[in-house]
């Protein structure tokens, strides 16, 4: 475990505001244990509760959170020119990094995926959701953390792309499903255990060739733009 | 130790300060209202960029230009077709992921900046209440929100009447129909403004601030699509009360009635909750307020 990782760790959960994020998973976990003791049609409660708060909600928001805090608070308080000034190679730096990110979103809501999955259908579903939450997170920590090297705004431009993007229009214009994380990891999940629960126009191939390619782009972009990072104050 | 004494006994220095010439203020002093009034006008100011860079103009006026987008388009599909496409307040229902950025993207603006950069005691050694402050900040953001809600509809408004075949009196009928839809549009300002700015107002990071306020409202939509599929008929009619933009939803049509969903009920039952839809936004919002204000007494940084 390389410093980094370790400072990294210690910058997201020692703080205070780390306990912010756990509402999001345990809303989702109260909600499904909530519709399973009330004996409602999983076939009902699965599609709002697993995609549309699960996969659509929680997973984007807290690997934004996350995602660009890990090099984001960083940059903002200046304290990133300590490990930009060590004869690290860059990739050193980003990828603990981004591992940690992935990690930290990945735990924080395939577990209660797993859980809410188990619940709604099979322990398949459980483990199918947890797998491709946990592929999502890496795909949505690489692009958020390459944000947060490439604008002086990053979560205000994720949040366009979570919201505006994926969330309006996702529903509308169907053409844009292709070119969403979202859309991918619920092909996925999907394909792992198949139910009548989850629905995307998207298929499996382009699915995880896509997923693959935003992971690996974003991160060779992050490290790219870390090899010519300038500090300046905060914007005005 | 020479030193201490030698100083003991040499005479009490009798310093003299000297008038250098600087002016003091002779004009009339401004009280409380003024202040209140800057910091209202400057807040508004802040919210869609004006005065600052062109860096800080790019998120607000994004939502400006896509919900003008979107009202002229309405307008111009309902002069094609010659019959409306949305209601006034339905419009403002289709924008709420729209006014959810926008809240995100400005309360961080309006109160984490001035947390983080530490200007706060500056303020307060002013003769300006804290109640003042928070308030003043409060009130633009409502504003602005009105703003970017109510603006379009006009828009919408003017497209309706210059292509009315009925005259005066399709314009007078079409006035009718906007009024309600603004007063609406105040109520969607209110509610979203007070909730957003107690949130943004816990963190002085600005990031953090924008992911909170987005994370409490979307969070709270898919908790009602749950409930209003519970077998419980009171459960369900009660689940708007859960999200403030299905609350506010159910407050425009217990109070407009047919002009928010026009003959068909939609998919929002609210039964004959109507009166508690309209208390929970009364308390949501005063709650809010009251726990900003407490915010507020005692913030140190």
């Amino acid at each position: 475990m390389s410093t980094i990782t370790w400072i990294t760790a210690r910058g997201l959960f020692g703080r205070r505001r780390f306990l912010l994020l756990l509402p999001l998973p345990l809303v989702l976990l109260g909600l499904a244990v909530l519709c399973r003791s009330l004996g409602v049609d999983p076939g009902e409660w699965g599609p709002p509760v697993l995609v549309g708060l699960g996969l659509a909600v929680v997973l984007p928001v807290v690997a934004l959170i996350v995602g660009t805090g890990v090099l984001g608070a960083e940059i903002d308080d200046g304290t990133v020119v300590h490990i930009l000034t060590k004869p690290l190679p860059r990739w050193q730096i980003v990828l603990p990094k981004l591992a940690v990110a992935a990690g930290v979103s990945a735990a924080t809501v395939a577990l209660p995926l797993y859980v809410a999955g188990v619940l709604a259908d099979s322990v398949r579903l459980g483990l199918a959701l947890a797998v491709a939450a946990a592929l999502g997170a890496l795909a949505y920590s690489a692009l958020f953390l390459a944000l947060s090297l490439v604008t002086r705004r990053p979560v205000l431009l994720g949040l366009v792309y979570v919201l505006i993007w994926e969330g309006l229009l996702g529903n509308f214009v169907s053409g844009t499903k292709v070119l969403s994380i979202q859309q991918y990891v619920i092909a996925l999940a999907d394909r792992i255990a198949p139910t009548g629960l989850l629905e995307t126009t998207v298929s499996v191939p382009v699915a995880s060739v896509m997923t693959a390619l935003v992971s690996v782009g974003f991160t060779v972009l992050a490290i790219d733009r870390l090899r010519s990072f300038s500090v300046a104050g905060e914007t005005s | 130790m020479p030193e201490p004494t030698a100083a003991a006994v040499r005479p009490a220095p009798t310093g003299v300060i000297h008038d250098i010439g600087y002016q003091r203020y002779q004009g009339p002093r401004l009280g409380r209202r003024q202040v209140f009034g800057a910091l209202y006008l400057h807040g508004l100011r802040t919210a869609f960029g004006f005065g600052r860079s062109a860096k800080a103009k790019i998120f607000p006026w994004l939502v400006v230009g896509i919900v003008s987008l979107v009202a002229v388009a309405l307008a111009a599909v309902r002069s094609q077709i010659g019959e409306p496409v949305a209601t006034y307040a339905q419009f403002a229902d289709a924008m709420s992921w729209l006014v959810i950025f926008f809240v995100a993207v400005v309360a961080p603006e309006l109160v984490s900046r001035d947390l983080r950069s530490g200007v706060l005691p500056l303020y307060f050694s002013r003769p300006l209440p804290r109640a003042d402050y928070a308030l003043a900040k409060l009130l633009a953001l409502v504003t602005a929100l009105w703003l970017l809600l109510g603006g379009p509809q006009l828009l919408m408004f003017l497209g309706a009447a210059f292509t009315t075949k009925q005259g005066m009196r399709g314009v007078w009928n079409e006035l009718l129909d906007l009024l309600p839809g603004l007063l609406y549009a105040g109520l969607w300002a209110v509610v979203f403004a007070s909730v957003g700015l107690l949130v943004a107002s816990l963190t002085g990071k600005r990031a953090f601030a924008a992911g909170g306020v987005v994370a409490v409202f979307l969070m709270t939509t898919p908790i009602v699509g749950v409930l209003s599929i519970l077998p419980s008929r009171a459960a369900n009619e009660l689940a708007g009360l859960a999200s403030p933009s299905t609350l506010v939803q159910g407050v425009g049509i217990w109070s407009l009635g047919d002009l928010l969903v026009e003959g068909d009920p939609g998919e929002m039952m609210i039964g004959g909750f109507g009166p508690v839809y309209a208390l929970a936004a009364v308390l949501l919002v005063a709650g809010a307020t009251a726990l900003l204000l407490a915010r507020y007494r005692k913030v140190a940084s």
